[in-house]
């Protein structure tokens, strides 16, 4: 049957059978089929087969899933329940709780990648020594005149003076961090504090960051006898947010210098008789002058290593970390908005290109491993999802 | 014997049907939804034997077939509150049921291929006292998986052609084509001896729809 004989095709006829086809289009089939007996015939299989499917039954549904069902919906029908549940349309692109959750999803989560990335800075920044917007000052520009903040530190007393002989020599270390409401006057405190009890600061570093609180960092000698006294004021500057104290015995280490030094002393004197009281070839002399001055050397380093040990004995240090109270204020001096989209886009494609970069070595170090890994993983996963698709298949 | 919804029949435009009928589904939905349980007990009335022959004549297993069929239920029940009348109700439930189904196999699938557990039983809706249509039976199921999804949705379900289009999502062309190849096969497997269409191979057409 072709239509080309028949104007009507074999889909046709089933389609006026199934009645899905209407109006003229009905008439032309059953018109063409009165007239063709081929047709005829067709519709005639057509309902035989249908008959014969139809032979195909199945028993009634069993009374406990009728009752299961019915109980289930007498307990959720009810005004309360469906209008509860109508509330929740379904989630399209246009739906605006998908909308508000997942925009208050990604500001959370931008505000969280942020808030990290500040407090990482900071402590980069306080970490750091950093040329600008920090200040930075020096024991040795005060020394200078370079920096007048540190014209008002004392200078470090003469270590001879405040060594006493020590049965017991520890180094004492002390880390203090403190916040205080105002920089200002905790830093005159500060300086006051010093002098009092005749420290110093071997380093200072005032780190004054945009629209966040700023932080002063010291490395402070006070005497080893005055440190508990020094301590007690400094904690009084404002409130302490955290305190270590350490101490390093060097008595061992200095026993040993002092020993080293002082067979270094014999030795010289031993070579300086023998120039003085020998005679010899000038090569002979020249050798034992060479011989001198490398002893001289040693033992010019090995007073200059147990000054320094007795120096830590004698002045304990205080890692001081000062941090104001931020306020925040309006206005202030911002950079302008077109700056800052600019930075922020520089520093985007940055991030952007760090990213790729990081990307492509991830895969130029792990890629060959990678498909190594696939390829051996390749022939199980096959072998299992062809048996799978079998399965489904069979199902 | 079809099961066909007990005051619905086939019929060419759900539209033009649910305007002669002011009972329809999608009315006893929205009054389901207004918070009457009536309104779900008539369409389970309606739709209760459909659903439970849709997954007897799919699964062999008949314990399975019941506990599709309430979960199928249960589900509309969580389903129906969000149901909005741009869809037939027979479509959208039909494609739950389908939903249901699927993720059935795809569980027996699993445990056939990883978990080496029995594959189901060969013959689908197999009862005792029910020899006589065996033969269709067997004939059905050797016919390709689509044609005979759409032959079962048109024959016992009484979709028509757009409403199968819609549930099993394909081209409503497709859907008369194959139907009309599903018809011609179970034909010719009907006339087949018994014993050779027990052997036969799934008839699989090279045709593309």
């Amino acid at each position: 049957m072709n239509t080309t004989t028949h104007p009507v095709s074999p889909e046709d006829i089933m389609a006026f059978l199934d009645t899905e086809t209407f109006g003229k289009e009905a008439l032309r089939v059953e018109k063409h089929m009165r007239q063709c007996p081929a047709c005829t015939a067709l519709a005639a299989q057509l309902r035989d087969t249908s008959y014969r499917l139809s032979e195909w039954s199945v028993p009634p549904m069993p009374r406990q899933v009728e009752d299961a069902v019915l109980a289930a919906a007498a307990s959720a029908a009810g005004p309360g329940n469906t209008r509860k549940a109508r509330r929740s349309t379904p989630l399209t692109i246009w739906n605006w709780r998908l909308w508000a959750v997942g925009g208050s999803g990604a500001a959370v989560a931008i505000l969280a990648v942020v808030a990290v990335g500040i407090t990482l800075e900071r402590y980069r920044r306080v970490a750091e020594i950093s040329p600008a917007p920090m200040i930075s000052e020096t024991n040795a520009s005060a020394r200078s005149g370079g920096a007048a903040q540190m014209e008002s530190v004392p200078a470090p007393p003469a270590t001879s003076q405040l060594a006493p002989p020590i049965a017991s020599m520890i180094a004492r270390t002390v880390s203090l961090g403190i916040v205080v409401r105002d920089y200002a006057p905790a830093r005159s405190a500060l300086d006051a504090i010093l002098a009092r009890h005749h420290g110093y600061a071997a380093s200072l570093t005032l780190n004054t960051p945009e629209n966040d609180a700023r932080t002063f960092s010291a490395s402070l000698r006070v005497p080893a006898a005055e440190l508990d006294a020094a301590l007690r004021e400094l904690r009084q500057l404002g409130r302490v947010q955290s305190e270590t104290q350490s101490g390093e015995e060097v008595t061992q280490q200095h026993a040993d210098l002092d020993a080293r030094l002082h067979n270094a002393r014999e030795t010289e004197a031993r070579l300086l008789a023998i120039l003085q009281q020998r005679t010899g070839k000038v090569d002979e002399v020249l050798d034992v002058e060479e011989k001198i001055s490398e002893v001289r050397g040693e033992i010019e380093t090995m007073e200059a290593e147990q000054q320094e040990l007795e120096h830590h004995v004698a002045f304990a240090s205080i890692d001081l970390q000062l941090t104001e109270e931020y306020r925040a204020q309006l206005g202030g001096r911002t950079q302008p908005v077109s700056t800052r989209m600019h930075n922020a886009f520089v520093a985007g494609l940055r991030h952007a290109s760090a990213t790729l970069l990081s990307l492509v070595l991830f895969f130029e170090e792990f890629g060959p491993a990678i498909l190594i890994w696939l390829a051996i993983a390749a022939v199980p996963v096959w072998f299992l999802w062809r048996r799978y698709r079998r399965a489904l298949l069979r199902a | 014997m079809t099961d066909e919804p007990h005051n619905t029949s086939a019929r060419p435009d759900p539209a033009l049907l649910n305007a002669r009928h002011p009972s329809s589904d999608e009315e006893w939905v929205a009054e389901f939804q207004k918070g009457s349980a009536q309104g779900f007990s008539i369409l389970f009335d309606r739709y209760r034997q459909p659903v439970f022959g849709f997954f007897c004549r799919r699964i062999a297993d008949r314990a399975a077939a019941e506990e599709l069929a309430q979960e199928t239920f249960l589900a509309l029940l969580r389903a129906l509150p969000r149901y909005r009348q741009e869809t037939l109700f027979r479509v959208y439930l039909y494609a739950i049921a389908f939903k249901i189904l699927n993720r059935y196999r795809r569980k027996m699938a699993f445990r056939a291929a990883f978990l080496g557990m029995p594959d189901e039983q060969p013959e689908p809706g197999v009862s005792p006292g029910m020899e006589a249509s065996l033969a269709v039976r067997q004939a059905v199921r050797q016919l390709d998986a689509t044609d005979r999804e759409i032959l079962l949705l048109r024959h016992f379900d009484l979709l028509s052609y757009a409403e199968i289009a819609k549930v099993l999502d394909l081209p409503i062309n497709t859907v008369r084509s194959r139907l009309f190849r599903a018809r011609a096969a179970l034909r010719a497997l009907l006339e087949t001896p018994p014993r050779a269409a027990m052997t036969h191979a799934p008839l699989r057409s090279q045709e593309q729809a």
